[in-house]
């Protein structure tokens, strides 16, 4: 009858499941991470959607960003599985960059998976002289709603009407539903369009790695005057030279060209030079 | 470089932001309806006292008539588990409680959940708390509806209603009984 009787096991029992998947989903990750497989990607993002999308619909949002601001959190031991979700999202930030967008938020991953629905002719593709500034247009939006939850304490309207990750809960008014179909519509024209230009949470996580990428992606000397992986990139994250760490996503497209043997022009020369056509895996890098 | 000293500038007003989020508080002062709701048969209510603070019901105004007893008590769960946080900060709740222990009724009246709009604050949250005894088991799940995909406002308004009221039948109930 004390307010405070829960055993451990009481509090444990009923996280169990949701610890394991979430533990199971986030290895998922991880793993096609870090062997660069396409397979496991789609995969991956399949399971994103399914399973962080439409099963338990925890998403980072932006009120995870105004929580910031007051540094209100929900309690530790009822929900573990949220701390390890945003431990996971923080520390995979720090170190590798926006690996959260590229595979584990189930927006992205939706979108992403929506890409080979339309031909490629029917894409519009921005300029990267507009994309520059285009880009800065969610940091203005993250800006713009801090703000406004600093004025009006209000988290409601910026998560129904700013983002879009409350489509897996299913829960919408007739105009929210009218609002995302736009969206995605949007999607299929312009590529990944809200991720790139308008999501805050990407904007919150593209501070983050922009001052503190641990591990970011090589780029060979002849990347300067290549432009294979630049075209490439469907995230717009490849100017000339440089990788902008804040647009890109991990999503591995680069980094499986640097490495295909055929393709890059970085082997290519190399093997012209050395008068053989193939090198040991073992010798890159 | 210019990319890192906007970025570095933009975290820094994020920094100083913190600092004028200052603490705004969001009970209601004066929650009249919300008690004529819990308890449709009173007349009078006492003021917000006592240890712990609640609102105490009258069949009758105790001013004209002194030996009226009291109908229940009705608290804040803000007041009483303040510990208490949902997703996105505490969920303020009204709760009624007649003088045995029985819940004559919750209302929600605020709460910043991301996703309250389908968890917290339809009404079918509140009326399923009607009736409820301080030593029914509140569990999600069990007794109290799982709402999936907002687990977590679920839960802890849950139990801040379960400990609340287990805190205010402990002080006030054997107090009133003497
Ligand atoms: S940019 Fe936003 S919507 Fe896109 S993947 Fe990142 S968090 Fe998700
Ligand atoms: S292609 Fe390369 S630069 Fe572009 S998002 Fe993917 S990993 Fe990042």
């Amino acid at each position: 009858m004390d307010p405070a009787v829960e055993s451990w096991r009481e509090i444990l029992a009923p996280q169990a499941l949701d610890l394991c998947l979430l533990t199971a989903f986030l290895a998922l990750a991880f793993v096609s991470f870090f062997r660069k497989s396409v397979a496991l990607k789609y995969v991956t993002l399949v399971a994103s959607v399914g399973y962080l999308g439409f099963a338990k619909s925890s998403l980072v949002s932006v009120s995870d960003v105004f929580r910031l601001t007051d540094l209100s959190v929900p309690e530790f031991k009822y929900s573990l599985a949220w701390y390890a979700f945003m431990l996971f999202v923080v520390f995979s930030t720090v170190l590798w960059g926006r690996v959260y967008c590229g595979r584990v938020c189930a927006f992205g991953a939706l979108t992403q998976l929506l890409d080979p629905i339309i031909p490629r002719k029917w894409r519009f593709e921005i300029p990267v002289r507009v994309e520059k500034y285009a880009n800065l247009i969610k940091y203005a939006i993250l800006a713009a709603v801090l703000v406004y939850f600093l004025i009006t304490h209000d988290v409601a309207l910026p998560v129904r009407y700013v983002e879009p990750f409350w489509m897996f809960s299913l829960f919408g008014t007739t105009g929210m539903w009218v609002g995302l179909g736009v969206l995605l519509a949007a999607t299929l024209i312009v590529r990944n369009v809200y991720c790139r230009f308008l999501c805050p949470v990407g904007a919150a996580l593209g501070i983050i790695s922009q001052l503190t990428t641990v591990f970011s992606i090589k780029r060979w000397s002849e990347c300067r005057t290549c432009k294979i992986c630049e075209k490439t990139c469907e995230w717009g994250a490849i100017r000339g030279p440089k990788i902008v760490k804040s647009e890109c996503v991990r999503c591995d497209d680069c980094e499986r060209l640097y490495m295909d043997q055929k393709k890059c022009p970085h082997w290519l020369i190399l093997f012209k030079r050395k008068g053989n056509t193939a090198v040991p895996v073992s010798t890159l890098s | 470089m210019r990319k890192k000293l906007v970025a570095l500038a933009l975290s820094l007003c994020c920094g100083a932001v913190v600092a004028a989020a200052a603490d705004r508080i969001f009970t209601t002062a004066n929650p009249a309806t919300e008690l004529k709701r819990l308890f449709p048969a009173a007349t009078a209510f006492s003021t917000l006292t006592g240890e712990p603070l609640h609102f105490t019901a009258y069949a009758a105004d105790p001013k004209v008539t002194p030996a009226t007893p009291p109908l229940g008590v009705a608290f804040w769960t803000t007041d009483l588990v303040p510990q208490e946080h949902g997703y996105h900060g505490p969920i303020h709740i009204l709760v009624g409680m007649d003088m045995t222990g029985v819940l004559t009724g919750v209302v929600v009246t605020y709460d910043s959940e991301p996703y309250g709009y389908f968890s917290v604050e339809p009404p079918k949250f509140a009326t399923q708390f009607k009736g409820k005894k301080i030593g029914d088991p509140f569990r999600v799940g069990g007794d109290v509806d799982v709402v999936s995909r907002a687990s977590i406002s679920i839960a802890s308004a849950t139990r801040a209603i379960r400990d609340s009221a287990r805190m205010a039948a402990k002080q006030l109930l054997a107090e009133a009984a003497k």
